[in-house]
């Protein structure tokens, strides 16, 4: 069942960042819509892996589809799809994700068929340009930091409060984890489609279970605010160095929802 | 033998490159040793594997929760030891330490981490082989990031 779990995990992944990776809205939004049912499937694996006694982990083994244009990405994130089939198990479960995962390989079809899709893929190409604006180096540089920083942090904590909301019977713990997977995952939505529009999207590196098998929650929760500040500080940090209005405002907003995120994990102490 | 070696200052291609793609990021199955060296103020960890051969050191992979500098000196680092002997690494962590003395504090403490873990893995390799049941090898950092950072806010 674990390696049931861990395709699940590298398909939300592949399906999350090929949604990044595109830049025409409407496909980025609908497979972006695709990769949040993924992660629902991920989650009730996990949850049925439990009831059965077993356990999971969050071991993957993937490469990011690092293509050059929007049918390259397509076609290999159908390959992916077809062959995690055999995978799922037989019972309820398995058959909505084999029926979610038919629908989704038809809208990708139809995406096939249309060619003015067929654009080129620019989030791997590097050249770290801001858009149309002209940002200094030093600004880049501490945006590109943040970004692989924090990207990598938003899903370190979307995957720890997923583990421990599938392991805790108290109806608290079990809602604040919820709102903070929701909060992170808005994040790293954020992030991802910016370090596409920098040319240099990456898949975050993969956690090790030293990571989220927490023995220690109040001990988490004390290194977790102080880690929230932090990000506060550099969102802060970023906002006040760069330019760009528009950016600026962005990281304000990221650093208030900051706060809140303190507010929730304060609840659970 | 380590002129070439560029550390992370500024963000250039190969760093870039060490981000996106770290090198021997991972667990080794089954290692020789696996050595972790842990801040307990920030609760950062890195973990290191190694697997010798007669020759020195046949691979190493590390993971951490830890920053991006972090990462990046564990990847340059593993990618400089694996395939060369011991005496080796122990000069690349020398080298590593006189270019790392041009950069900040903080970044100090991340290329202590990683070493630190490091040399973790080489005391459960010779734990193990005294006949001790030991399933990792834990050193606990002394400088943490954390009392750096607030040393740096403070000046």
């Amino acid at each position: 069942m674990n390696k049931t779990y861990q395709k699940k995990h590298e398909l939300w992944l592949s399906t999350l960042f090929a949604s990044f990776a595109i830049n025409d809205e409407t496909i980025k939004s609908r497979l972006y819509d695709f990769s949040q049912i993924a992660f629902r499937h991920m989650k009730w694996l996990g949850e049925q892996t439990l009831e059965n006694g077993e356990n999971y982990n969050y071991d993957r083994s993937m490469v990011l589809l690092k293509r050059n244009t929007v049918f390259e990405i397509i076609e290999a994130l159908k390959n992916e799809i077809k062959a995690f089939h055999s995978f799922y198990p037989d019972n309820v479960l398995g058959k909505r994700i084999k029926t979610d995962d038919i629908y989704l390989l038809e809208y990708l079809s139809e995406v096939l068929s249309k060619e003015e899709n067929n654009k080129e893929i620019t989030a791997f190409n590097m050249q770290r340009k801001w858009e149309d604006r002209e940002l200094e180096q030093s600004q880049i540089d501490a945006l590109t930091l943040f970004l692989f920083d924090e990207s990598y942090k938003e899903y370190e904590l979307i995957l720890i409060y997923a583990y421990m909301q599938a392991r805790t019977k108290n109806i608290l713990q079990f809602n604040v984890f919820q709102d903070l997977v929701d909060e992170s995952h808005f994040h790293l939505k954020s992030f991802g489609n910016m370090m596409a529009k920098l040319g240099i999207l990456a898949l975050p590196r993969e956690l090790h279970e030293m990571t989220y098998v927490v023995k220690d929650l109040d001990k988490f929760l004390v290194d977790g605010i102080a880690e929230e500040e932090a990000a506060k500080v550099m969102c802060k940090e970023l906002s006040d160095a760069i330019t760009d209005e528009k950016l600026s405002k962005f990281f304000d907003f990221i650093n208030y929802q900051e706060n809140y995120h303190i507010e929730l994990m304060k609840k659970l102490l | 033998m380590f002129e070439n070696v560029e550390m992370p200052e500024g963000l250039n291609a190969e760093t870039l490159e060490h981000l996106i793609n770290p090198k021997n990021y991972g667990k080794i199955e089954d290692a020789d040793g696996v050595g972790v060296a842990l801040d307990e103020k920030t609760n950062e960890y890195v973990v290191f594997y190694t697997d010798l051969n007669a020759e020195g050191i046949e691979n190493t992979k590390f993971a951490t929760n830890g920053c991006q500098d972090t990462v990046v000196i564990g990847s340059m680092f593993t990618d400089m030891i694996i395939g060369n002997d011991l005496e080796y690494a122990q000069k690349a962590i020398g080298k590593m330490h006189e270019k790392l003395g041009e950069l900040s504090a903080q970044q100090q403490v991340c290329a202590d981490i990683v070493f630190t873990a490091y040399i973790a893995s080489l005391q459960n390799i010779e734990n193990k082989e005294k006949g001790e049941e030991e399933e990792m090898h834990v050193l606990k950092m002394k400088d943490s990031c954390e009392s750096v950072q607030k040393e740096g806010e403070g000046e």
